[in-house]
């Protein structure tokens, strides 16, 4: 399975994003990492240039929702209905719940929301829905 | 024996010996190869053939079409790889969106084709088809997934399929493309009638300039006092040309190349001189620049030798903006890190030191808000094209 992965807008956070890559190949999947300060276009273009069944943004600084808002608008202007959308990382600023944020993000069109959560447990999940989807 | 190396421009000629070098106005009541013969046969009579090396920009280079799947990919690649092989026309379709794109009347020299890792199948369809029926084109190259080779073999006569510029890591592989676009300006070259007597002249080949200059951004510290990372700005009479080091870029092309070429068409100030105008007169800082400068707007108007200075200073202006992070440009430079400018090209021959560091100094305080300015090297002698025209001799 290939995943296209990065950290979203103008976030230089870079740890998170290694790890990933690292914890994406080790579970068998190909990665595509764009790194970070990537832009939601970008992320939507790698899917299509290498036909991804994932995309896994992650964001860290607090400036998720300003930069994937438009994913929305992003995937109606492509056929992209077999990819799985994924984000993570620290998804707002300040202290806001969980049960707040994740809404949120899946009204934007993510299909799986991990809002400051173990990074394994995350990738479990995002496994478990493929298998479901398959 | 010596060389003697020419290079044909589409305002100037320009001849190097020994000696030093000659620049003649081009007298465009005749054709380029009789012109050249009047004003530059004797010399060259006593040249050997071998001895002879020209390179060519006066045929205004090959129009392309790209065809891709992404701006952020396959379109970005295929513009960057066109541009480092001497292309100055360039036009893009986004694959999904081809309906909207209006198919180009005039005729095209080479269609590229690009989308997709290999590996990636049913990309193109009919509709890649129905469109290109609609284009008069010379050439057309697939350069995109491997999948669809037999679609574009099966569906499309002549075409030409190269490796896929994409590499299984999405990043750009472009050695193939580069080299078969690079042949093919030789080919037009050739094939262009008052060039293609040119080879009466020489018996090497005839390379484009901007391919030549290109390769001579890695010898540049040879020659000048140049400090890393460094543009060059080659204004002349038809187009502007920058090569940067890719130092300058944050993007996601991972290249082997060091040095990149970008090509502004319009920013001439001979032949697109109109189009120039235009884009100073809709350019948010140009009045303020024109008043800096001690001059009105109708200088725009004016044809003097005040107003090409002044063209040629805003030239340089708009080049800086362009490629600044102010315009959203395929590329965007980070400038606040450069550390020398080189200039060369017919402008180094109308402006003085102190009339280009004036707008340095302008861009430089106005839109990166710095008081310091990087290294300006004026290449009044050409010896920058000199330069690459001895080191590609030495590689062919
Ligand atoms: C190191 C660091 C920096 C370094 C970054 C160096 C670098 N190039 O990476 C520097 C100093 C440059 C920096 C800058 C800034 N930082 Co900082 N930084 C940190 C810090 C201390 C550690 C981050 C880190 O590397 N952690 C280790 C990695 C492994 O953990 P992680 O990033 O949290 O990722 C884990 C999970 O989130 C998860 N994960 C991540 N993505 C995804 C995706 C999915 C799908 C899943 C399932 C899981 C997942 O997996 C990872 C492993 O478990 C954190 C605070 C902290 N202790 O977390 C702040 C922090 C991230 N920074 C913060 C801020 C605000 C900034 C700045 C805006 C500060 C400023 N005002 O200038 C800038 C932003 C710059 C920019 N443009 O992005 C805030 C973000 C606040 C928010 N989101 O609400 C934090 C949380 C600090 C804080 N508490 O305020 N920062």
């Amino acid at each position: 399975m290939k995943v296209v992965t990065g950290v979203v807008g103008n976030d230089i956070h870079v740890v998170a994003n290694r790890l990933i890559d690292i914890s994406l190949q080790e579970r068998g999947f190909t990665v595509f990492n764009l790194g970070v300060n990537t832009y939601l276009e970008e992320f939507i273009d790698a899917v299509i240039e290498t036909d991804a069944d994932v995309l896994l943004v992650s964001s860290l600084n607090g400036e998720a929702e300003g930069w994937c808002r438009d994913l929305g608008i992003l995937k109606s202007k492509f056929d992209l209905s077999g990819v799985v959308f994924m984000i993570g990382g620290n998804l707002s600023v300040g202290e806001v719940s969980t049960e707040e944020i994740i809404p949120k993000f899946q009204n934007y069109g993510f299909d799986l929301v991990s809002h400051q959560s173990d990074l394994n447990e995350g990738l479990d999940e995002l496994e478990a829905l493929l298998k479901e989807r398959l | 024996m010596s060389k003697i190396l020419i290079d044909i421009g589409s305002t100037y000629f320009k001849v190097s010996q020994d000696e030093g070098i000659a620049q003649y106005f081009r007298n465009f009541e005749r054709n380029i190869y009789d012109d050249f013969q009047s004003r530059c046969g004797d010399l060259l009579s006593r040249y050997a053939k071998e001895d002879v090396h020209i390179c060519s920009s006066a045929n205004g280079g090959l129009s392309t079409l790209i065809i891709g799947l992404t701006h952020s990919f396959s379109l970005k690649y295929a513009t960057n790889i066109a541009y480092n092989a001497g292309i100055n026309i360039i036009d893009t379709v986004l694959y999904s969106h081809i309906h909207e794109y209006t198919p180009p009347q005039e005729q095209i020299d080479v269609v590229i084709i690009v989308g997709g890792i290999d590996g990636v199948k049913n990309i193109f369809d009919d509709t890649l088809l129905d469109y290109l029926k609609q284009i008069n084109f010379h050439n057309i190259v697939y350069v995109g997934s491997d999948k669809s080779h037999s679609f574009m073999q099966e569906n499309l006569e002549n075409i030409l399929i190269l490796d896929n510029i994409i590499n299984p890591k999405l990043q750009v592989r472009g050695e193939e493309l580069k080299n078969f676009l690079t042949n093919l300006y030789q080919q037009d070259i050739t094939g262009k009638e008052d060039i293609k007597h040119l080879y009466e002249f020489t018996s090497n080949q005839i390379y484009s300039t901007p391919y030549i200059v290109n390769r001579s951004m890695g010898m540049m510290h040879k020659t000048f006092e140049v400090a890393d990372p460094f543009i060059l700005i080659d204004i002349g009479g038809a187009t502007t040309d920058i090569h940067y080091s890719r130092d300058l870029v944050v993007d996601n092309i991972v290249s082997e190349s060091e040095y990149d070429r970008l090509v502004f068409k319009k920013l001439g100030v001979f032949k697109s001189r109109d189009s120039l105008v235009f884009s100073a007169k809709n350019n948010e800082f140009v009045y303020e620049l024109l008043e800096f400068l001690n001059v009105t707007e109708n200088i725009l108007e004016e044809h003097s030798d005040n107003a090409t200075k002044i063209l040629m200073q805003l030239s340089i202006f708009l080049v800086l903006y362009k490629t600044s992070l102010h315009h959203n440009l395929y590329i965007n430079l980070q400038l606040e890190k450069l550390n020398s400018i080189i200039f060369t090209g017919g402008i180094t021959k109308v402006l003085q030191f102190e009339e280009v560091e004036m707008i340095v100094k302008f861009f430089c305080k106005k839109l990166l808000h710095f008081h310091q300015i990087p290294s300006l090297i004026i290449d009044d002698e050409y010896k920058i094209w000199t330069l690459g025209i001895k080191g590609s001799s030495h590689v062919s």
